[in-house]
């Protein structure tokens, strides 16, 4: 009466639900990698690997229960009878495997698990007012002086931020893989191309120990230059470091 | 119906897949590759070196490459006062990755690969970012600062066959690295340590370091088998790294390399040092106890501290090997780090220190990483090589130098306190050998110094910091290698009811599998159609 797929309905199921598994445990991670262009694999996070499986053993059960045939044939698999060889060899297996993997649940719930840090924090936190209103004094300037301002900053820029932001401002200096807050990549439009150039002129002068505590300043590698580098000398490094990085910062808007 | 169900709850968990990959990328990822850099070896169709190229090489240059090499490309621009190694000097020919003859100016090729690729564990970047026609503009003006590439070009050294890499390869690479003398510079474990490189290092006006082969992110032409049989067949010209063209037959250079390449290895990083539960009667105590390798090691990179003034930009320790053990009354440390020298002066020492909060942190705040700050004390471990009159030639002993450990306490790199004697808890010793210094340092898992000392649990997460001071390259205080936080974590060990649930859950699942299986063989399910008839 039943053809052979659906006699083996409950088998066919349980291999969706464990291809369902491998997908999210060892592609997923794989294919998110190439996608996001990552040095890295992406694990799949438990939460979400546990409720994925969750839907994926409902929709397995929803799936045999659709009608009343596919459901007498999903639990019929479990019935002694005439079958192929392959049938009752499937039955041991199940009916071995089964308490195996409550046992291995309860293996893995109880053993102690070494915790993985949560290191959270803000990247862009919002400008201390101090440093609001500040204007960089040579963006005024004539088209000469500017030129000369951006040379004398990209000097400074290789000789100070080059170690760890690299030559070419794209966060890639010698220094760059030993910090585990990696140095920013000025390139990145998502960087100080979004900010006005004030906000640079805070992070140079007041380093990762001026960060607010979202920020989480006791990670952060960035020195505070307060005490080696004049203002003007700050403001020069910001215009060389734009040039370098091959983007502009934010606009102003004007209030008026 | 049916069909409709069953595509709806497909599209469902297909949508549920494409939602969950908008979540991934939140994660901490925990940071396990430390390159970055990628060998490109082919190179494009060359573009033809007329006046007009090199005079577009002239702006790429003055725009990008002068700041370390030179506005005269002497290899002498303004940046390069923080810089180790130091820019090339065009003007002579110093060149090292090359596939020509010892002496001879690199192929055109070798030099487009070196600017698509940039130098590992130097500050030349890679430039596939500029386009290949900049490139080969820019290779034809850094040619007009030596007339030598005026004459002919160079045969190119084209590699003979290869010979693959076998156990008997590798040993007989081993018997050749011994006959070739090659110990003599990069030491018997491959350290670059040795006796040569340390003698010679007065006579040159920059201190001249042979390569450490074992650490494999570190190969200035690359680490491929191609690259090392490359640097063995031609030399690095201007250095003591000659070429073995002549010394060693084709096969001969092929069986170094492969040696070469087993030595080196890639940086096994974590951002927790697990901490296993020891078993023995007594923590190992001595840097050379078997019971170490009971221990995961993880190495963590390194850099110059740059936080407060004054900075260091040349550091020459850039990992740290880290170890450890617990038992119920005590915790052990292994750190190890590669130094070509243990040379030093009464000053300039060579040291280590672990770093710990004072206290466990609760909630995401910590210290700051170097050194704490006012709001935020750390405890500092530290042990110094021992330092006597005469004291400064290479030690071969293990056992000759046990160093000095003191315990201190941080709030900012100018408020350092040493702990006074009733509180000073850690133990430990050191020795140097073949390169390596090891240091243990051992203290009780609590102290009665809660204030200023931390105290350890199990099970918790423990921000850990390193610094590491190579006293021949002058580095003291300030001017050390630091690393970023990371963790240490005592591993809880695995309690023997564990094995009694395990088998309570066996036992219910086996139950309540059979009460099913009963129940269904005692009422078949049927068919409503069936039991209508």
């Amino acid at each position: 009466m039943a053809n052979k797929r659906s006699a083996f309905l409950l088998i066919w199921v349980i291999t969706a639900v464990g291809c369902l598994y491998g997908f999210l445990k060892y592609a997923s991670p794989k294919i998110f990698q190439i996608l996001m262009a990552k040095d890295h694999p992406m694990p799949t996070p438990s939460t979400l690997m546990m409720w994925y499986m969750i839907m994926g053993v409902l929709a397995g059960l929803v799936y045999a229960t659709t009608s009343n045939q596919k459901f007498v044939d999903f639990l019929s698999f479990l019935l002694p009878g005439h079958g192929p060889l392959i049938k009752s060899f499937l039955q041991k297996i199940l009916f071995i495997g089964f308490p195996l993997l409550v046992g291995w649940f309860v293996y893995t719930w109880a053993i102690p698990g070494a915790a993985s840090p949560v290191e959270l924090r803000i990247q862009h936190p919002t400008l201390p007012q101090d440093f609001e209103k500040l204007e960089n004094p040579f963006r005024q300037a004539d088209a000469e002086t500017q030129r000369k301002c951006i040379e004398e900053g990209k000097i400074l820029f290789q000789t100070y931020c080059r170690p760890c932001h690299g030559s070419k401002a794209d966060g890639n200096g010698p220094f760059a893989n030993s910090f585990r807050l990696r140095p920013i990549n000025f390139q990145d439009p998502g960087t100080i191309a979004t900010v006005v150039d004030n906000y640079l002129f805070w992070r140079i002068k007041e380093g990762g120990p001026g960060l607010p505590s979202e920020s989480t300043p006791w990670d952060s590698a960035m020195p505070s230059w307060k005490d080696d580098l004049k203002d003007d000398e700050v403001w020069k490094i910001i215009m060389g470091e734009y040039d370098t990085a091959g983007v502009m910062p934010r606009q102003r808007e004007k209030l008026e | 119906m049916r069909n409709v169900l069953k595509k709806g709850f497909i599209s469902f968990v297909f949508v549920g897949v494409c939602g969950g990959a908008f979540w991934i990328p939140n994660e901490v990822v925990a940071q396990s590759s430390l390159l970055f850099r990628t060998y490109k070896r082919e190179v494009p169709q060359k573009l033809s070196e007329t006046p007009e190229a090199v005079a577009e090489g002239k702006k790429v240059y003055e725009k990008r490459c002068w700041y370390c090499h030179g506005i005269e490309g002497k290899g002498d621009g303004p940046a390069a006062v923080t810089m180790f190694p130091k820019p090339r000097n065009f003007t002579r020919n110093e060149y090292k990755v090359r596939s020509t003859a010892f002496g001879s100016v690199p192929a055109d090729e070798d030099l487009f690969r070196i600017i698509t690729s940039g130098i590992e564990g130097t500050a030349m970047p890679f430039w596939s970012t500029i386009t290949e026609t900049e490139r080969w503009q820019v290779l034809y003006y850094v040619k007009t600062f030596n007339d030598q590439f005026k004459k002919d070009a160079p045969p190119k050294v084209i590699p003979v066959g290869s010979v693959p890499s076998t156990p008997e390869s590798i040993q007989r690479g081993q018997e050749l690295f011994k006959e070739m003398k090659c110990y003599e510079c990069h030491g018997e474990d491959g350290r670059g340590n040795g006796p040569l490189t340390v003698a010679l290092q007065t006579e040159w006006s920059l201190p001249y370091r042979a390569r450490d082969l074992t650490k494999g992110w570190n190969f200035k032409g690359g680490n491929t088998i191609e690259d090392i049989y490359r640097t063995i067949s031609t030399g690095f010209n201007e250095t003591p790294m000659g070429s073995y063209l002549e010394k060693l037959s084709d096969e001969d250079r092929w069986h170094v390399a492969h040696y070469v390449k087993s030595l080196a290895k890639d940086m096994a990083s974590d951002v927790v040092v697990k901490v296993k539960l020891f078993e023995g009667e007594e923590l190992p105590s001595e840097p050379l106890d078997e019971n170490w390798s009971k221990a995961s090691a993880v190495e963590i990179p390194l850099a110059g501290q740059i936080l407060v003034s004054p900075r260091h930009w040349a550091p020459s320790i850039d990992a740290i090997q880290v170890r450890a053990l617990y038992n119920n009354n005590e915790i052990a440390f292994l750190l190890e780090w590669d130094d070509a020298t243990n040379r030093q002066e009464e000053i300039f020492r060579d040291a280590v220190s672990l770093q710990f909060p004072i206290k466990i942190p609760e909630s995401l705040k910590k210290p700051y990483f170097a050194m704490g700050d006012s709001s935020g004390s750390v405890n500092l471990w530290s042990w110094k090589a021992h330092w006597q009159e005469g004291f400064g030639t290479v030690v071969e002993a293990p056992e000759t130098e046990q160093g000095v450990v003191s315990e201190l306490n941080a709030k900012g790199f100018k408020n350092v306190t040493v702990q006074p004697p009733e509180s000073q808890n850690v133990t430990g010793k050191g020795m140097y050998q073949n390169g390596r210094w090891k240091a243990v340092l051992k203290r009780t898992l609590n102290t009665e110094d809660v204030k200023g000392d931390i105290q350890f649990e199990i099970g918790k997460l423990i921000p850990v910091a390193f610094a590491v001071w190579d006293g021949s390259n002058s580095d003291v205080g300030g001017q050390k290698s630091v690393s970023s936080w990371y963790y240490v974590s005592l591993e809880k060990p695995v309690p023997k009811t564990v094995f009694a649930y395990v088998l309570v859950a066996l036992i219910m699942g086996a139950s309540v599998e059979m009460w099913f299986i009963a129940r269904l063989r005692r009422f078949p399910p049927k068919l409503e159609e069936e039991e209508q008839e």
